[in-house]
């Protein structure tokens, strides 16, 4: 079967046997983009989750059918070093990651989130943020959160 | 020496599995009323009998709740990770239903799915409800969405996410999630039927 | 360029005492095992971590490259604790380089570089602290002798800042010093720097892979590719104590995009196209397993409980026994843990390449040269064939000290002579997890007239953490019998109170029990933490000043009433109940770091809440400030995650559950808004960081919970009645 999407406005079309293949394996053994990661396969964790359309999805529990015709991003396309998202830049102020492994999951979804709430309380970060990160780095997170959230406000109206 | 087929569901474990969870999984099964109706009345095989055997199942029950809260399993705890409704039914406002559910079971993950996945408006929480007090609320337009007599047919037997119930797909083990106790024709005949004869709730 | 053959040698070595040393006095010492145990005991307890590791030549360490920079090869892994910003601030400063100059990699195994020991244990910075800095100052005397003859100038007139070296009227930098040498004179080992005069070391660096994790670089074993690579899967069992006896593979064999089935002696394997293929094909392996017995819950519970198994005595001071009799007077209390999962998000796995004569492996492992042994012995290879090249860890925890994944990959890749990767699933990780064991403890105290302990005993009953390891000789075991991981964060740290002892019962549990972060610190620090707190309700004293009285007057002792002083006074201390809010207390020392914490704790919708946690810590010299309180924040909430909420149990043999969520940990709603970190330096040198804060936190929750509801929790997870 023949799938086309974008990955970070690189249009992509993919052969591939199985249509009911996890996005995540597509995106990380197929395009070879490894900052998309495997926690769990079973939507539990978050660690694999991107934007499709804009919107946060854990893509371990995504069929890649469902990708056609969709725009995907990844932590990839966040930013780059040169020219970080705001979530990325407030993730290196804060210096939030220590082993890294579920970084770019939180990410992605904090990413969605003040793309959603351009000024996320407490509670809205403690309802939409529900990733699992082992070594525990929430703290710096909450206030990485915050201030990407202030970022990207500042970004926006200097835009305007 | 035992020979137990890989990856093949055994009902003994699948049961004892479930038991356990209910025994050691205290602290989330104390933070919420059991909602369950005792279902040891002798069962009766008119059309209304026949389609509350399905609409009393967890299956309908567990995104029908009576709070905010989705529920899941057998023992319909709540959602882990602390989803919730939201204010349109579909989640929080980045995190909603379709960051991990999809319009259609997903067998790799266990996570289940179906179109328009979402939890049943608040005013159809037929959690803790008996079969009469959900016919009363079902047929109640003031709760049911505004629906005539024919559009609930059409919500009961046509709609996927409603029929979801009786192919709801695999558990995050592999395990196939239990379907309602009759099959999806007979629940959609009695359906039929019911309406047909004028919806009429029998007396308790 | 500066890999090259060293030519001589007239470096003289410190000699330290380690491991290997208890070793030679355990043998010598036999007969006299009691008191030997509590003497080895109290120095396991007490001793600086020797380094294991070769320290001959800085040219295994250190590679200088053309464009000016160093790189650093670690023979200690980067799982998150930031060790690699660590070790590049301490060699930056004797390198005299800046910290833009230095990189830090990982050392393959090939290069020489190993650690006999593991990277774990608290130990990487402490026992680094010493040989690294005097590798750094070797290298850069050598650099320095090259750069005079290039020069023409004496040793002793060249200055060295940021790389570069001046003499005279002249500078050249490292690289061009290091270019074309080839035999290397090692001079003896330079005396290092005053401490005061380190630029790097004590400052707050960001961490040096920082912007690789924020831009999704591939870092992690699971990240690895080779060319050609398949995917492997191996049919791992889900019922504990499951030996592997055979496999109908028929029907695996004609699935879609698989390679080989591998039908091993102990193992079956599958190799495909794509990690999909090989799930696919393994899930429709049958496999016969031996199944001795279906273990539940309730055998194991009857295992872990003090009385049951073997009594080691490790700690004793006075007449503990004679003065515990039964009495009215005796105090008795008990406590509880689970088995506890490490859940690392990074499952374990591997990416093999298994040749004719060499083997290539590129995986997460704690312990790079056992990892290494293991798989050259089963592949019947010589160790040097076999290269380990380790790659960032996506969380360790304890749960890469033991690596069957690494000969699993190897196997498979060996059976198809192209590069395999394979991993666990998250369900097999859970169950086939090294576990934190069980737990049971019986406090027993009397207090003297003056609202004092007179004496005090802690049983603790556990399955084992360190036995069985390869990283420990096995004499210890046979000398200690105690398990000296169990009782970590067991004895009694009052050493002014007259009569105490500490009693280990050793447990064999069906199922793999391992080091998991801090080892039985967490659950014995919240059996006797809570046992104090009781104690101090019952004298009628103050929780803080009941442990500020009974602390010996040593540099133990000193160290230990700083922190306590510390955290109260910062968190503003009180017995009361503010706003509905109350405060807990609890300390613990752990590998030498005196660690106390303060809980602010309140009681919404029925659940416990922790709005902020004040934690006083002296690890000694602090090499990177901000990275040791990262290691204090994210320890208080991994270890509030398994104090509040996580829990193993087995149902009809199985370990349950195997997903998180129905595992239950701690998110971001449940972290403490506020997190106050105090580090105290009462010692000259690093000690151990990431495990010690993870002591005082589950006894300082209860704690707290007793003064808001009367309700003393004596098992975790806590939940109230």
């Amino acid at each position: 079967m023949k799938i086309s999407f974008s990955v970070n406005e690189v249009p992509h079309s993919i052969e591939i046997k199985d249509e009911n293949t996890p996005l995540l394996w597509v995106i990380r053994d197929m395009l070879h983009l490894k900052g998309t990661k495997y926690g769990c396969g079973k939507a539990a964790c978050g660690a694999c989750t991107l934007h499709v359309d804009g919107e946060a999805v854990r893509s371990c529990s995504y069929a890649v059918k469902f990708a056609e015709g969709k725009k995907i991003r990844t932590i990839e396309g966040l930013g780059t070093k040169e020219n970080p998202h705001p979530v990325q830049q407030a993730w290196i102020e804060e210096i939030v990651p220590q082993c890294g492994y579920c970084q770019p999951g939180f990410m992605m979804a904090t990413a969605a989130l003040i793309d959603k709430i351009p000024e996320p309380t407490d509670d809205d970060i403690d309802r939409n943020i529900i990733n699992v990160c082992r070594c525990a780095t929430y703290y710096r997170m909450r206030k990485a959160i915050h201030r990407a959230a202030q970022i990207q406000r500042t970004t926006s109206k200097t835009m305007e | 020496m035992k020979t137990i087929p890989h990856s093949i569901p055994i009902i003994l474990l699948l049961v004892g599995g479930i038991l356990m969870t209910a025994i050691y999984s205290r602290g989330v099964v104390s933070s919420y009323s059991s909602t369950t109706i005792p279902n040891n009345e002798v069962l009766k095989d008119t059309p209304f009998d026949k389609m509350m055997q399905v609409l009393t199942h967890e299956r309908c029950i567990n995104c029908h709740p009576n709070d905010n809260i989705p529920k899941q399993g057998k023992d319909s705890h709540p959602h882990y990770f602390g989803m919730k409704r939201g204010e349109d039914n579909l989640g929080f406002t980045a995190t909603q239903c379709t960051t991990c559910h999809q319009p259609e079971n997903n067998d790799y993950s266990g996570v289940p799915g179906a179109p328009h996945w979402s939890l049943a408006p608040k005013s159809m929480g037929w959690q803790g409800l008996d079969k009469y007090e959900i016919a009363k609320a079902m047929l109640d337009r003031a709760k049911n969405g505004n629906r005539s007599h024919d559009e609930l047919v059409h919500h009961l037997t046509e709609d996927s996410l409603v029929l979801w119930a009786f192919d709801p797909g695999v558990d995050h083990e592999g395990i196939p999630r239990e379907t309602p106790p009759i099959s999806e024709a007979e629940y959609k005949a009695a359906v039929i039927a019911w309406f047909e004869n004028g919806a009429i709730i029998p007396k308790e | 360029m500066a890999k090259e053959k060293k030519k001589v040698s007239r470096r003289k070595f410190l000699i330290r005492g380690g491991l290997g040393t208890l070793g030679v006095l355990a043998i010598g010492t036999y007969v006299f095992r009691n008191t030997i145990r509590r003497q080895i005991a109290g120095m396991v307890d007490t001793a600086e971590a020797p380094y294991l590791g070769n320290t001959d030549s800085p040219l295994i360490w250190f590679e200088i490259t053309k464009d000016n920079k160093v790189i650093l090869y670690s023979p200690k892994v980067e799982m998150g604790q930031g060790i690699f910003t660590g070790l590049a601030q301490v060699a930056a400063d004797e390198l005299a380089i800046s910290m833009d100059q230095i990189k830090v990699a990982h050392a393959p195994s090939a290069s020489g570089n190993l650690d006999d020991f593991a990277t774990g244990g608290s130990t990487s910075m402490s026992s680094l602290w010493q040989p690294l800095r005097e590798l750094a100052a070797t290298m850069r005397e050598m650099i320095k002798a090259e750069a005079a003859q290039k020069l023409g100038v004496s040793v002793g007139s060249l200055s060295v800042k940021d790389g570069i070296i001046s003499g005279g009227d002249k500078t050249i930098t490292y690289a061009e010093a290091a270019t074309n040498v080839v035999d290397w004179d090692i001079p003896d080992t330079p005396t290092l720097k005053d401490i005061k005069d380190y630029q790097f070391i004590g400052k707050p660096f960001s961490r040096v892979d920082l912007r690789d994790k924020v831009f999704g670089t591939p870092l992690f074993g699971m990240d690895a590719t080779m060319p050609d690579m398949l995917y492997g899967a191996v049919v791992r069992p889900t019922v504990i104590g499951a030996t592997y006896i055979d496999a109908d593979t028929s029907k695996a064999e004609n699935m879609p995009g698989v390679v080989k089935i591998v039908k091993e002696a102990d193992f079956v394997g599958v190799v495909a196209n794509s990690m999909l293929e090989a799930e696919n094909a393994k899930n429709a392996i049958v496999v016969t397993w031996d199944i001795p017995k279906v273990w539940q819950t309730q055998d194991i519970e009857a295992m872990i409980e003090v009385g049951k198994g073997k009594p080691y005595v490790i700690q004793k001071e006075g007449s503990p026994k004679e003065l515990l009799k039964e009495d009215e007077k005796l105090i008795v209390s008990e406590f509880k843990s689970p088995i506890g999962a490490h859940a690392q998000l990074e499952p374990n796995g591997a990416l093999a390449f298994v040749e004719e004569d060499r083997a290539t492996v590129m995986m997460s492992t704690q312990v790079v040269k056992i990892t290494r042994n293991e798989i050259a012995k089963r592949l019947e290879l010589d160790e040097e064939q076999v290269n380990i090249v380790p790659t960032f860890l996506g969380g360790g925890f304890g749960r890469r000290l033991h690596t069957p994944n690494g000969i699993q990959a190897a196997v498979l890749s060996r059976a198809v002579g192209k590069p395999v990767k394979c991993f666990l699933t998250r369900k097999e990780e859970f169950q086939n997890d090294t576990f934190r064991p069980p737990t049971h403890h019986v406090l027993k105290a009397k207090l003297n007239g003056k609202g004092l302990i007179e004496a005090i005993e802690h049983n603790v009953s556990s399955g084992d953490v360190a036995w069985g390891s390869p990283m420990l000789p096995s004499i210890l075991e046979t000398i200690m019998g105690a398990d000296l991981g169990a009782w970590r964060g067991g004895m009694i740290q009052y050493g002014a109170i007259p009569n105490y002892r500490a009693i280990s019962w050793r447990v064999k549990l069906p199922f793999a029990t391992s080091w998991w972060r801090s080892l039985g610190l967490l659950a014995n620090t919240f059996a006797i933490e809570s046992f104090m707190d009781e104690l101090a309700v019952k004298a009628g004293k103050d929780p803080v000043q009941f442990r500020l009285d009974q602390i010996q007057d040593d540099n133990r002792g000193y160290r230990l009433k700083e922190v306590i002083k510390a955290a109260a006074d910062k968190a503003g201390w009180t017995n009361q109940i503010v706003a509905g809010r109350a405060m807990g207390f609890a300390a613990s020392t752990d590998v030498n770091t005196p660690c106390a914490q303060v809980a602010e704790v309140s009681i919404v919708d029925d659940e416990i809440k922790v709005h902020k946690v004040t934690c006083a810590m002296d690890p000694g010299l602090v090499v990177n400030p901000d990275q040791v309180k990262a290691q204090c924040e994210g320890a208080i909430i991994m270890g509030m995650s398994a104090s509040l909420f996580e829990r193993m149990y087995v149902a009809d043999g199985q370990l349950q559950p195997t997903i998180y969520g129905p595992y239950e940990m701690a998110l971001m709603k449940h972290a403490p808004k506020e997190i106050d970190v105090v580090l105290l330096q009462n010692a000259e040198a690093p000690g151990g960081v990431g495990e010690p804060p993870l002591g005082p936190i589950g006894a300082a929750i209860a704690n707290a919970v007793f003064r808001l509801t009367g309700q003393r929790l004596r098992e975790m997870p806590l939940k109230l009645a």
